[in-house]
């Protein structure tokens, strides 16, 4: 947990320093009064010591960074982690081409086995409900624009 | 017009057939959402903000608003039935309610934290009618300096208040304040940090960021143990004795009034007046060893205090125009794309939103009374739900609910790249809502500064010199700097997600 606060931490420092110094590129103060680069140099500023002040104390052991839960789950646990990931990149990468309802049929019926579930009859009723379904519902009922694919659907 | 003419006005508005009709809509998704592990009501809330947008405003808000309050109803079933909160708030709840379930009392356990859920909730929404409007009134005195002080104090509160490190707790501000920056300058309205990517010249959304963080988030959190069992008892019996009534009765007044007043401090979240009201009925009560074996004063008393806090957390929102909590960003954030801007100005510009919502609460706490307690045993099949069915679910409902914001497809990339950061946070122990808030309050605080900034020609000590914000600064660093307020945050526990 100690490592983790750390690199925490550090990343916070380069997030900071990384914003003071595009914050350079817009003016501090204008004829009015503070510039676009005000708020973010002093926010940069303060930022990254808070983050610099936590990670000094993170190593001296002075913070509350008790090991009290696990860090990294049991290796069925990051499986499904990484499915789940893995599907919702596919479904952002697919959703535009291939349009809302492939692209959530294909990521609704391929989820549930994955996640171990073994009723395929079910995944695929699931599947058709959640996409073709749902897109009924949303697209011509209530009126919200998703996106259709190349192939109309 | 006075106040009774507002009231009378806002039940006019309230009681229309399809308004009467969003309530219900809004009660029954709420109560869905609260039920659903995995769901808490500020993503659940944030999903269904596309259901609205075919609604006219009012619609759109007082079914969002039920969707908000119906979740604190709802997250009691799983509490009691699974030991599982299906909202933070509920999590106190689970030491006796789930002990009185397993003892075969899980259906008064139900019955008398609905019942509490109404008398707390009714309670504050009769508070809030008549606190709002004064307190509207003494808001439209404040100046940009003013503004800068209420947000401080709002966000040193959700900081304060947040997790076990301070430090951690004002990192995350500042991430979300940093996040707040991208997009259009607020003051100058040139583009900032966009890097030439279009979709940044509107900023990050703070709809995508909440479902990420607490939809996504928890969702991989839940991966990690995901199995669910839920307590099979008989539902049939919901009224409670006449003796739980005589105990509880007390128990439901005392969570009424620290679940209200509570909700008045912006920030101040939905956990804390649970485990404050828990830790009073103990204190009163004759047989305090009993609590967490299953006594019923630590259903009833928990359950009315979040019914009460969420309806008297409107306070700071409608009038001040500041969230308290994640969700309530995130019914900021529905009111502004339904272009109404929360504050005192919208009870002088659209009156009939602002009372046809307040009246329509009522009616909402109605409904969920109505609804909750013939309908226990329906919700509580919904936990039999698989979660290789449940989750998927629910994660189509976040694509859907990203993309449909702005049709862009790079909201649901930022909805799962805060998911994995939200995933990441939550197990380091860092919390969520400060990024959450500052997220939101961002831009409306730089606003307030710089605009400050410019009437003083760069002078900082306009914000000590006015006495409402020099009070207002004074309260901010009183929260950050005070230990017995922190620890008061330290002993709620970890984040919240309403």
């Amino acid at each position: 947990m100690k490592r983790a606060w750390q690199i925490t931490c550090i990343s916070f420092v380069a997030l900071s320093v990384c914003t003071i110094l595009l914050s350079f590129e817009y003016p501090y103060k204008d004829r009015l009064g503070p510039g676009p680069a005000f708020f973010p140099i002093w926010l940069g500023v303060i930022t990254g010591a808070l983050a610099l002040a936590l990670f000094f104390q993170t190593t001296r052991g002075k913070s509350v960074t008790d090991a009290a839960t696990k860090l990294l789950p049991d290796r069925r646990g990051i499986w499904r982690i990484i499915v789940i990931l893995f599907a919702l990149l596919a479904c952002l990468t697919l959703l535009q081409p291939l349009g809302f309802r492939i692209s959530l049929f294909l990521f609704l019926l391929f989820l549930p086995p994955a996640l171990g579930a073994d009723n395929w009859r079910g995944a695929l009723i699931f599947a058709i409900a959640g996409s073709f379904g749902i897109f009924h519902v949303f697209y011509h009922w209530l009126k919200v624009p998703l996106p259709i694919g190349i192939f109309g659907l | 017009m006075d106040a009774l003419q507002y009231w009378i006005q806002g039940f006019a508005v309230a009681t229309l057939p399809m308004n009467l009709l969003y309530a219900l809509i809004g009660c029954v998704l709420g109560t869905l959402i609260g039920v659903l592990p995995g769901l808490g009501p500020a993503a659940g809330t944030a999903i269904l903000i596309p259901v609205t947008f075919s609604l006219d405003p009012i619609g759109g808000i007082i079914m969002l608003t039920a969707i908000y309050y119906g979740a604190m109803y709802g997250g009691t079933i799983t509490s009691v039935l699974v030991n599982v909160p299906g909202e933070a708030a509920s999590v106190i709840t689970c030491l006796d309610g789930y002990q009185m379930a397993k003892q075969g009392r899980a259906g008064p356990a139900l019955g008398i934290a609905a019942i509490g859920s109404f008398i707390g909730g009714t309670f504050a929404t009769f508070a809030l009618m008549v606190v709002s409007l004064p307190l509207a009134t003494f808001a439209l005195r404040f100046g940009p300096p003013e503004v800068f002080a209420l947000l401080m104090v709002g966000l040193s509160l959700v900081t304060g208040l947040s997790g076990r490190s301070l430090l951690a707790a004002l990192i995350m501000t500042g991430f979300g304040l940093l996040l707040s920056m991208i997009g259009m300058d607020p003051v100058r309205g040139a583009p900032r940090f966009t890097f030439g990517i279009p979709p940044l010249y509107d900023g990050i959304g703070f709809i995508p960021v909440v479902m990420g963080l607490f939809g996504i988030g928890e969702i991989l959190l839940s991966m990690e143990a995901p199995i669910i069992e839920v307590i099979r008892t008989k539902l049939t019996d919901l009224m409670p004795a006449r003796e739980e009534w005589r105990v509880s009765s007390g128990a439901i007044c005392r969570g009424t009034v620290i679940g209200f007043f509570l909700g008045l401090i912006p920030g101040i979240g939905a956990i804390i007046p649970t485990f404050l009201a828990y830790v009073v009925e103990k204190k009163v009560s004759k047989h305090p060893e009993k609590f967490g074996a299953g006594v019923i004063e630590g259903v009833a008393s928990p359950e009315t205090a979040n019914n009460a806090y969420a309806n008297g957390a409107m306070i700071p929102l409608l009038t001040l125009g500041i969230p308290g909590s994640p969700t309530l960003a995130v019914l900021m954030g529905a009111f502004i794309i339904h272009g109404l801007t929360p504050g005192p100005f919208l009870f002088q510009e659209r009156p009939d939103v602002v009372w046809g919502l307040i009246a329509s609460m009522y009616l909402g706490n109605v409904i969920l009374l109505v609804l909750n307690l013939p309908l226990v045993g329906l919700w509580a099949k919904l936990l039999e739900i698989r979660f290789q069915f449940l989750y998927p679910g629910i994660l189509l409902f976040c694509i859907l609910g990203a993309y449909s914001l702005n049709q862009s497809v790079f909201d649901v990339g930022v909805m799962i790249a805060f998911g994995v950061l939200g995933y990441i946070f939550r197990k380091i122990d860092w919390p969520l809502a400060p990024t959450v808030l500052a997220l939101i309050l961002g831009p409306m605080m730089e606003r307030a500064l710089r605009t400050s900034l410019e009437m003083s020609a760069g002078d900082l000590s306009i914000l000590v010199t006015r006495p409402i914000s020099a009070v207002l600064i004074i309260i901010a660093a009183i929260v950050l700097l005070t230990p017995g307020v922190r620890l008061l945050g330290k002993k709620a526990g970890k984040d919240e997600g309403g």
